[in-house]
C-alpha cells in the first residue's frame, strides 16, 4: 500500500509540478494584493467560474485519451442551456420545470456527444473535423432557436443552482467536485476506462484484441456532451440567461488544462488528478491576472504563450526519455 | 476509353459539388429570378475573393496532412500593424503595405513551422496556440481601435475596376482588380502541385510521412516551407481585405478559419492528407458563398444561416467518408 503511493507519486511528477505552481501564485498573491485576493468574495468567485470549465475539461480529456479532440463541446453547452431554457420559460417557470430543463439539457448534451461519437466511430470522420463541424452546427443551432439574443426571464430558483452557496462555498464546486470524483472513478476502476486507454495507444490493436471501439467512441462523445451540458447549465444559471456564444474563450481554455494536465495530445493517456490542478492553477493565474488588473487580452496571449510551451518541454522531456531508453 | 474517362470524372468529388452547385443555383433562381443575372457573380465573386486566398492555402496544409488555425489571427495581426505604422510614418504605398506584411506573416508561419516540422507537435494544438498568441497580442499590445482612414493611393486600389456593367435598374456593378491575386495565386498553384516534383512531395508526404522520407523527399523542409508560406499568404489576405473593405480592425476576421476549413473539406480535400485538387477547392469555396449570400432569397432566415452552413459541411464530408469506405470494402483486383 505504502509502496504503491510512493510509486504514484513518482509518476506523477507533473501533477506536484502544477499543484507547487498553484502554491505558489496563491502565496504571491496573498503577499502583493492580501486584502483584494484573500477576501471571500474573490475565493467565492474562483469557485463560482472555475467548475464552468473544469467540467468541460473532463469532456475534452477523455476525447483527447481516446486519440480524438472534442472542439463541440462550448457548443453543446449553449444549445443545452438554450433547450433548457426554452423548457423551462415554457413550463411557466415552477421547481418541477426547473428539473425537466435539466432533465432536458443533459438528453440534448448525450444526443450531441452520440451524434458526434457515431460520426467518428462509424463513418471513420477524424475527431477534429466532426467536433468543428459540430460546435457550427450547434452553435448555428442555438442561434436559430434563439433568433440572436440571449434568452432571459429564467426561474429566479434556476439562478441559485450557480449563486447559492452551500456550507459557505458555491453550489458549482460541489458539483465539480463530484464530477472529478466520477470521472477518476470511471478511468481507475471501469473496464471501458482500460478500453479507452488502449483503444487510444493503439487503436488497431485494441480491436483484433476483442475491443467494441464504436462502443468505446460513442461512450466517450456521449459522455463529454453530457459534461458539456452539465457545464451548460452552470453556466446559464450563472447568467440566469442563455445564449449561443457563451464561454466562447474557454475552447482554447479547455484543451490549454487539458495538454497542462499531462494528457497526451497523441492519445492513451492522462490522469484526472492532473486535470483538476491544472484547472485550480489556471484559475488562479485567471483571478491574479484581474487582480492585477493586467490588460485581459493579455491572458489570451500568454494563454496561448503557455500551450505552445508546455508542449514544447513535454516533446522535450519525451524525446529526453525515449533516448535514455 | 472515352467512356470510362467520362463516367470517372462524373462521379469525382470535384463533379458532385458542381452538381450540388447546380441544383442549388437552380432551387435559388426558381424561388427568386433576380439571381439568374450577371450581378450575381460580381458579388459573389467579390465574397468570395478572401476565401480563395485563405482556401488556398489550407488547401495545401491540409494536403500535408496538417491543419492551420491560426492564419486569421496572422492575417489580422500583421495587416493590423503595417496599418498602424503606415499612418503613424505616412508610408503611403502599396507594395510597402504588401511586403511588410508579409515579413510579419512570414516570422508567425515560421513559429508554426518550428513547432510543427521540427518539433513534430499536433498542428492543431501548435497554430490554435499561436492564433491566441497573435491575437492576444494584437489586441494588448496594438490596441482595439479600428481605422477607416487608409491613405489615399492604397485606398485607390479599392476601386480601380477590371470591367464594370450597368444593369437595366441603372444600378453600376464593377469587378474588382484584386480578384487578380487569387486567380494567379490558383493557377500557381495548380500548376505546382500537378507539375512539379515539390508538389507531388506535398501529397506524398500527407499520404504516409515514412514513406515520403524513404523515397527521399525532405518531409522537414518541405513542411517548414509549407507553413512559412502559409503566414504570408494569410498576411497577403489581410492586407487584401483591409484594401476591399478600406477600414481595419484588430479582429475582424477571426472565425474565418471555419468557413475556410469547410469550403476545402467540402471541395474533396481529405482532412487526413494526400488528396486535394484546386479545381475542388474553387468549388467547394463557390458553394459555401452561394450558401452564405443567397439563403435569405430562398426564405431562409439568416439567424438559421450558421446551422445550414454546418449541415452542409457535415454532409459533404460524410459522403466523402462513406465513399472512401465503400472503395476501402469494394473488391480489390
Amino acid at each position: 500500500m505504502n509502496l504503491d503511493l510512493i510509486k504514484n507519486r513518482n509518476v506523477n511528477k507533473n501533477n506536484i509540478m502544477l499543484l507547487g505552481l498553484g502554491v505558489a501564485i496563491f502565496i504571491i498573491m496573498s503577499i502583493l494584493e492580501p486584502r483584494i485576493f484573500l477576501r471571500s468574495a474573490n475565493i467565492r468567485g474562483m469557485f463560482v467560474q472555475l467548475p464552468e470549465y473544469g467540467i468541460l475539461c473532463y469532456g475534452m480529456m477523455l476525447a483527447m485519451i481516446s486519440g480524438g479532440i472534442d472542439l463541440s463541446l462550448v457548443g453543446i453547452a449553449n444549445l443545452a442551456s438554450i433547450v433548457a431554457a426554452s423548457v423551462m420559460i415554457g413550463q411557466d417557470g415552477s421547481p418541477f420545470s426547473i428539473v425537466l430543463g435539466i432533465i432536458a439539457a443533459l438528453l440534448v448534451g448525450a444526443t450531441c456527444g452520440l451524434f458526434n461519437g457515431f460520426l467518428i466511430g462509424y463513418l471513420k470522420i477524424p475527431a477534429m473535423l466532426v467536433t468543428l463541424c459540430g460546435l457550427q452546427l450547434y452553435i448555428g443551432l442555438g442561434l436559430a432557436i434563439t433568433k440572436g439574443p440571449a434568452m432571459t426571464g429564467l426561474p429566479e430558483a434556476y439562478g441559485n443552482i450557480a449563486n447559492k452557496l452551500f456550507l459557505g462555498i458555491p453550489i458549482p464546486f460541489y458539483v465539480f467536485v463530484v464530477v472529478t470524483a466520477v470521472i477518476a472513478f470511471i478511468m481507475r476502476s471501469t473496464i471501458y476506462g482500460q478500453q479507452l486507454k488502449f483503444m487510444g495507444t493503439n487503436e488497431t490493436a485494441s480491436k483484433y484484441s476483442g475491443i467494441n471501439n464504436l462502443k468505446v467512441t460513442l461512450i466517450t462523445y456521449m459522455t463529454g456532451g453530457i459534461l458539456g451540458a452539465i457545464s451548460g447549465v452552470l453556466i446559464s444559471s450563472h447568467y440566469n440567461s442563455a445564449k449561443s456564444d457563451y464561454g466562447s474563450s474557454y475552447t482554447l481554455l479547455t484543451l490549454l488544462i487539458v495538454v497542462l494536465g499531462g494528457t497526451d495530445p497523441d492519445g492513451g493517456e492522462g490522469n484526472v488528478m492532473g486535470v483538476a490542478f491544472a484547472v485550480l492553477l489556471l484559475q488562479l493565474v485567471s483571478s491574479a491576472f484581474n487582480i492585477l488588473r493586467i490588460n485581459s487580452f493579455l491572458k489570451t496571449f500568454v494563454y496561448g504563450l503557455i500551450l505552445v510551451l508546455t508542449m514544447l518541454i513535454t516533446g522535450y522531456f519525451d524525446v529526453r526519455g525515449r533516448d535514455k531508453n | 476509353m472515352n467512356k470510362i474517362k467520362f463516367k470517372n470524372f462524373a462521379t469525382t468529388n470535384e463533379a458532385i459539388v458542381a452538381y450540388t452547385i447546380v441544383v442549388l443555383c437552380l432551387l435559388i433562381g426558381f424561388a427568386n429570378p433576380a439571381f439568374f443575372s450577371f450581378s450575381t457573380v460580381i458579388t459573389l465573386s467579390r465574397a468570395m475573393l478572401i476565401t480563395l486566398i485563405f482556401a488556398a492555402l489550407e488547401m495545401v496544409i491540409i494536403i500535408s496532412g496538417g491543419i492551420d488555425v491560426s492564419f486569421p489571427a496572422i492575417a489580422c495581426i500583421s495587416a493590423y500593424s503595417t496599418i498602424k505604422l503606415i499612418l503613424k510614418f505616412d508610408i503611403d504605398s502599396i507594395a510597402f503595405f504588401y511586403i511588410f506584411a508579409s515579413a510579419i506573416g512570414l516570422c508567425f508561419g515560421a513559429i508554426n513551422a518550428y513547432l510543427i516540422a521540427k518539433r513534430n507537435i499536433s498542428p492543431l494544438i501548435a497554430t490554435l496556440g499561436v492564433s491566441s498568441i497573435a491575437n492576444g497580442a494584437t489586441l494588448a499590445f496594438l490596441g482595439t481601435k479600428e481605422f477607416s482612414n487608409i491613405p489615399d493611393h492604397i485606398d485607390s486600389l479599392s476601386r480601380s475596376y477590371l470591367f464594370s456593367f450597368t444593369n437595366s435598374a441603372g444600378i453600376k456593378y464593377q469587378m474588382t482588380t484584386l480578384i487578380l491575386i487569387p486567380i494567379v495565386l490558383l493557377i500557381v498553384f495548380f500548376i505546382v502541385l500537378k507539375f512539379t516534383t515539390f508538389g507531388r512531395g506535398i501529397y506524398a508526404i500527407g499520404g504516409d510521412e515514412n514513406a515520403a522520407r524513404i523515397a527521399g523527399f525532405n518531409v522537414v523542409r518541405i513542411k517548414s516551407f509549407l507553413y512559412m508560406f502559409s503566414g504570408v499568404l494569410a498576411a497577403i489576405g489581410g492586407v487584401t481585405y483591409t484594401i476591399l473593405m478600406r477600414q481595419s480592425s484588430p479582429q475582424n476576421l477571426m472565425g474565418a478559419e471555419m468557413m475556410v476549413i469547410a469550403a476545402v473539406v467540402v471541395g474533396g480535400t481529405r482532412i487526413t492528407g494526400g488528396h486535394g485538387t484546386v479545381l475542388g477547392t474553387v468549388l467547394g469555396v463557390l458553394l459555401i458563398a452561394i450558401v452564405q449570400n443567397n439563403l435569405v432569397m430562398v426564405g431562409i432566415p439568416t439567424s438559421y444561416q450558421t446551422f445550414v452552413v454546418g449541415l452542409i459541411i457535415v454532409m459533404g464530408t460524410g459522403i466523402t467518408s462513406i465513399r472512401s469506405k465503400h472503395i476501402a470494402n469494394s473488391a480489390k483486383i
